[in-house]
């Protein structure tokens, strides 16, 4: 089928997330704006204005009351879902790269950069009563990461933990109340730019610059597969519904006039889960794939690329027909 | 002896006028003469022992000295000329501080020199380099140092013959060519500088396998011997041939710094050239590669096209091209073919024939000769064919590869200038001038298999891209026109006629042609700045079989067999996407392999067939019947590989699934305090909260559609 092309942002996109229910889609982008779409036709519903620079993370509770989004304005914004209206907005010492709800939507993390003399640091706030969050001060729990920093993170099982996937390639677990490190591994060679759940929350699927994917288990940090391509791997998502990995990515944006867009560099992949085999392609972007969404009901494919355009792919028929021979 | 005869009475003369004057001993200067009846009675050993001690004995110091046999031998009047030779040869190793011309009684040299250097490792050196200096065609030096007489003087009366050495069988070289399936073998190169490894692999159906794959095998790049027995790498300290089951070394030649080898085509001599050693140290060498004896070094000087020295086709002759002269040398002596080298004054470029030993080369116009293209044949010299050319700016030879036929590109200028006259002489400019408005293009076809050398001529206006050969049959190729969108031209060559056009292809992309090595396919590549642009042609009826590209390929291999092509991305061009892609013939892709810092593809070529060619008709007659058998064969191949595939899928899958059930029953576990956090609200499917369901109608615009109702 033809997909839905979405065109509200003016530059590229760096982040897409359906609610839970996946009759919404959110979009952040460098532009300013975030935007909330229909996901069935692709209208689009609102856009969040106040922020004053990249929007690079946001996140949208299970109830689909609250949208977080962190920006390169030093900002985190929580917003009403229903308005569009800003409830509280939290100041940083350097940009927001990462932000996530819990599983409850009763807590929140975000983590910072190391930029401009400050070291990234990772908060935990209670966000029941947004509206007296307004410095970095409130917060349940501080954490300051020495090493290489953040560049994506996930809540573990029942809101005790957070996974954080670093620079270097590192994956680490924290107890989210106090801050200690509880396990560790060394998941990539390069930075992770991308981390996804599938459904159920007990593994996840890893995308990073050194060119793969990786699933992991969400407890073990145990790497269990791994997706192989030649390009930077920009995001993965995980089917929910079948044994299926999409991938996508594409070289850095100063590298991508030396590519040609027939080669289909950026293109998106889809892998078998367990043999991590690619069986299929989606093509469409003319540059790389930034963030790549499954619809929880698993027949709608939703890419944003560094182009600009948000693509929403909705499945034929031959998608479900065809098996894997085992 | 006479010579210090005489100096020890001349102290003897003078001691008496010497004493009497310490004698007188006055104010007036001394006078040091002995008197009259001064008699020396006191012998040198008394006086001076402790110098005499030191006295230099008759060997001391000879390290520093040589002795240089077969000299000529000539008469007084024409020493000094001779002198001024040998030294301008061996003064170049070091100051020659004694020199001794040795004469019989009538003043005729003897025909060996004396010369001591100041010191011994100069003397060492001329032994070395300077030893078999050919002077004439009769005359070769043969330098030894003094002390080496010593050396023989003492060799033992009672000689022990040599133990004789347990016989050690050769591993054998050829063992891959045994391969049931006749698979053939590549060879990969990648990694960085300094961490190169090296691959070799089997192309089998319907997965490649690897073969030997060695960590730091070579230092930069590596290259096949021409019928693929032995694979050489490149290391500081020289170069090694490796070869036979499991690829141990068989050979090392020991050279700094070499950059270019070339193989003689039978595989019996290597020629390695360091270009950059400086001083004392070889720069070309060719060596025996079975012995891995050097033959002989050079020491080219100035800018050469590599290969500097070219091998006839049986590695019975190398030739080299200097200025105004081609040398050919002999082998196994290497010397030069009938002592002496071939005068060509202005001679530009040579090339062997790959079947027979004529040389073909071209001279340029000079004043009122004109531009001249020769074929001569070796040993003989005998000029077997000349063909007289006009205009010419630059010559570019072009063999058949079965050598049935000479193609030579001549580059002409339109029309005769005062002007271009001086370009001709200006080697370098023939760069610049090659678009040069008003060029054309001859190509000036040699038959070779017919009586006289018949040579017809085919004109193109348009500027040249590429040609090539077809190497089995007689077809060949040009690119010309002006790019981007350049036309592509087949023709034939057949007994008796001149070339016929078959075909023109229009507005193609492409810069390079190759040919498949069995003749009839080709491919059009557009390398590197043309995107990589692939099109795979069958020349009997002109059909396109495939059009495709593989982004910025520079790189395109025929296999031997000419069944696969292989098209690659080298990092030694581009550092995105190294890769190596694998096609069938027909340009049906086959496999493809991205490898980061991805070097270097190479084939293993294959010896020449040893079938007869009514063998091969034969073949070829009955392909049908071995066809089925293969296919068979391939289908057979293909199924076992799919259900290997499955079961290990299987495999995967059944371990996969057996810690999904462990994880699944811990989640299950955790629901009850995961419905805690989200407000008792069962969230685990999207339709499993039942009692939270709103139903809600949205509207939205479908399309607008307007009709007109009534057309009065």
């Amino acid at each position: 089928m033809k997909p839905l092309m979405l065109h509200g942002h003016e530059r590229a996109i760096t982040k897409i997330k359906y609610n839970r229910e996946g009759d919404l889609l959110f979009s952040a982008s460098k532009d300013k704006q975030p935007n909330v779409w229909y996901s069935l036709n692709g209208e689009r519903l609102g856009t969040f204005n106040g922020h004053n620079g990249s929007v690079w993370c946001i996140d949208v509770n299970w109830d689909t009351t609250r949208f977080l989004s962190g920006s390169g304005d030093n900002t985190l914004r929580i917003w009403d879902c229903q308005t569009g209206k800003a409830i509280s907005q939290l100041s940083t010492n350097s940009s927001v790269r990462a932000c996530s709800f819990s599983y409850s939507g009763d807590l929140a993390v975000y983590a910072t950069d190391k930029a401009l003399g400050h070291q990234c640091e990772m908060f935990v706030i209670d966000i029941r009563s947004p509206e007296i969050i307004l410095s970095q001060e409130d917060n349940i729990c501080r954490t300051l990461i020495s090493g290489s920093r953040i560049s994506s993170l996930l809540w573990g099982a029942l809101d005790e933990t957070v996974i954080t996937g670093h620079e270097n390639g590192d994956i680490n677990i924290w107890d989210s109340r106090t801050g200690k490190k509880l396990n560790d591994a060394q998941g990539h060679k390069g930075q992770i730019n991308d981390m996804q759940f599938n459904k159920d929350g007990t593994m996840f699927v890893t995308a990073s610059k050194d060119h793969t994917a990786k699933l992991f288990d969400s407890d073990s940090l145990m790497s269990l597969k791994t997706y192989k391509t030649e390009r930077p791997v920009n995001s993965a998502t995980i089917s929910p519904n079948y044994d299926h990995v999409v991938v996508g990515g594409g070289q850095d944006a100063m590298d991508v006039t030396t590519t040609s867009t027939k080669q289909g560099k950026f293109d998106a992949r889809f892998f078998h889960l367990v043999f991590e085999e690619e069986f299929a392609r989606l093509k469409g972007h003319f540059g790389p794939i930034n963030s790549l969404a499954f619809h929880p009901n698993g027949r709608t494919l939703c890419t944003g690329g560094e182009d600009g355009y948000i693509r929403i792919n909705a499945f034929d028929q031959s998608y479900f027909d065809f098996h894997f021979e085992y | 002896m006479a010579k210090k005869s005489s100096s020890d009475k001349a102290p003897q003369n003078e001691d008496p006028g010497k004493t009497s004057d310490e004698m007188s001993n006055g104010n007036e200067e001394p006078n040091f003469s002995d008197p009259e009846d001064f008699v020396d009675d006191i012998e040198d050993d008394e006086l001076l022992d402790d110098i005499i001690e030191q006295k230099p004995s008759e060997t001391d110091g000879v390290e520093s000295v040589i002795v240089i046999d077969g000299v000529p031998i000539v008469e007084p009047k024409r020493l000094e000329k001779l002198q001024s030779v040998i030294e301008k040869i061996y003064g170049k190793f070091g100051a020659i501080v004694n020199k001794y011309y040795p004469q019989d009684e009538n003043g005729m040299t003897k025909g060996y020199v004396f010369f001591e250097y100041s010191n011994p490792t100069s003397a060492l050196n001329a032994v070395k380099q300077a030893n078999n200096y050919k002077i004439d065609k009769i005359h070769t030096f043969k330098v030894n140092l003094f002390t080496d007489f010593k050396k023989f003087e003492n060799i033992p009366e009672d000689w022990e013959p040599p133990k004789s050495q347990p016989f050690k069988a050769a591993t054998d070289l050829h063992n891959y060519l045994l391969d049931p399936d006749a698979y053939d073998q590549f060879c990969i190169v990648s990694g960085n500088v300094g961490s190169t490894s090296v691959q070799i692999w089997q192309n089998c159906a319907p997965d490649c396998v690897v073969v030997e794959d060695r960590p730091r095998w070579t230092d930069t790049y590596v290259k096949w011997s021409p019928l693929g027995t032995y694979l050489a790498t490149f290391h500081k300290l020289g170069v090694a041939l490796w070869g036979g089951p499991q690829f141990p070394q068989q050979v090392k030649f020991i050279q700094r710094g070499v950059e270019c080898i070339d193989f003689s085509p039978c595989e019996r001599y290597l020629v390695t050239y360091s270009p950059r050693s400086e001083g004392t140290d070889k720069r070309l060498v060719m060596w025996d590669i079975l012995t891995g004896q050097e033959k002989r070094s050079f020491q080219p000087d100035g800018p050469n096209v590599w290969p500097i020295f070219r091998w006839s086709h049986n590695d019975k002759y190398v030739a080299y091209m200097g200025e105004d002269v081609l040398s050919v040398y002999e082998t196994p002596s290497f010397g030069l073919l009938d002592k002496k080298s071939i005068k060509i004054p202005g001679i530009r470029d040579f090339s062997w024939s790959p079947t027979d030993n004529i040389i073909a080369f071209w001279v340029p116009e000079d004043k009122d000769v004109p531009a001249r293209v020769t074929l001569m044949e070796i040993p003989s010299r005998n000029e077997i064919r000349k063909n007289n050319l006009f205009n010419v700016a630059d010559c570019k030879i072009f063999w058949q590869k079965s050598g049935d036929y000479l193609c030579v590109k001549v580059d002409r200028f339109a029309k005769k200038k005062e002007k271009t006259e001086q370009k001709y002489t200006e080697s370098c400019k023939f760069q610049t001038l090659q678009h040069f408005q008003g060029m054309s293009y001859n190509f000036e076809i040699f038959h070779m298999r017919e009586k006289l050398i018949p040579v017809d001529s085919v004109e193109i206006k348009e500027p040249i891209h590429s040609f090539a050969w077809e190497p089995v049959g007689n077809k060949f190729a040009i690119i010309h026109g002006e790019s981007p969108s350049v036309n592509v031209s087949f023709y034939e060559v057949r007994c008796g006629h001149g070339p016929a056009l078959l075909k023109k292809l229009e507005k193609k992309a492409c810069n390079h042609l190759f040919w498949s090595p069995s003749g009839q396919f080709i491919v059009l590549a557009g390398l590197t700045t043309m995107s990589g642009a692939l099109e795979f042609i069958d020349t009997n009826d002109f059909t396109v079989m495939n059009l495709t590209d593989h982004y910025q390929t520079s790189d395109v291999e025929w296999d031997p067999t000419g069944r696969y092509v292989v098209t690659s991305v080298s990092s030694w061009k581009t550092s995105v996407d190294n890769a190596y892609w694998l096609w069938t013939f027909q340009g049906r892709i086959l496999k493809r392999v991205n490898l980061n810092h991805f070097n270097q593809f190479l084939w293993r070529p294959r010896p020449p067939t040893l079938l007869t060619s009514d063998q091969i008709k034969e073949i070829k007659k009955n392909l049908k019947k071995y066809s089925a058998q293969f296919e068979s064969k391939d289908r057979l191949r293909l199924t076992r590989a799919s259900k290997e595939l499955i079961e290990k899928r299987c495999a995967l899958m059944k371990s996969f699934d057996t810690y999904r059930t462990e994880r699944t029953e811990e989640w299950n576990k955790q629901k009850k305090r995961r419905m805690e956090l989200r407000k008792n609200i069962d969230t685990d499917e999207l339709d499993s909260d039942t009692k939270n369901m709103d139903e809600e109608v949205v509207e939205f615009f479908v399309k607008e559609e307007s009709f007109i109702i009534d057309d009065k």
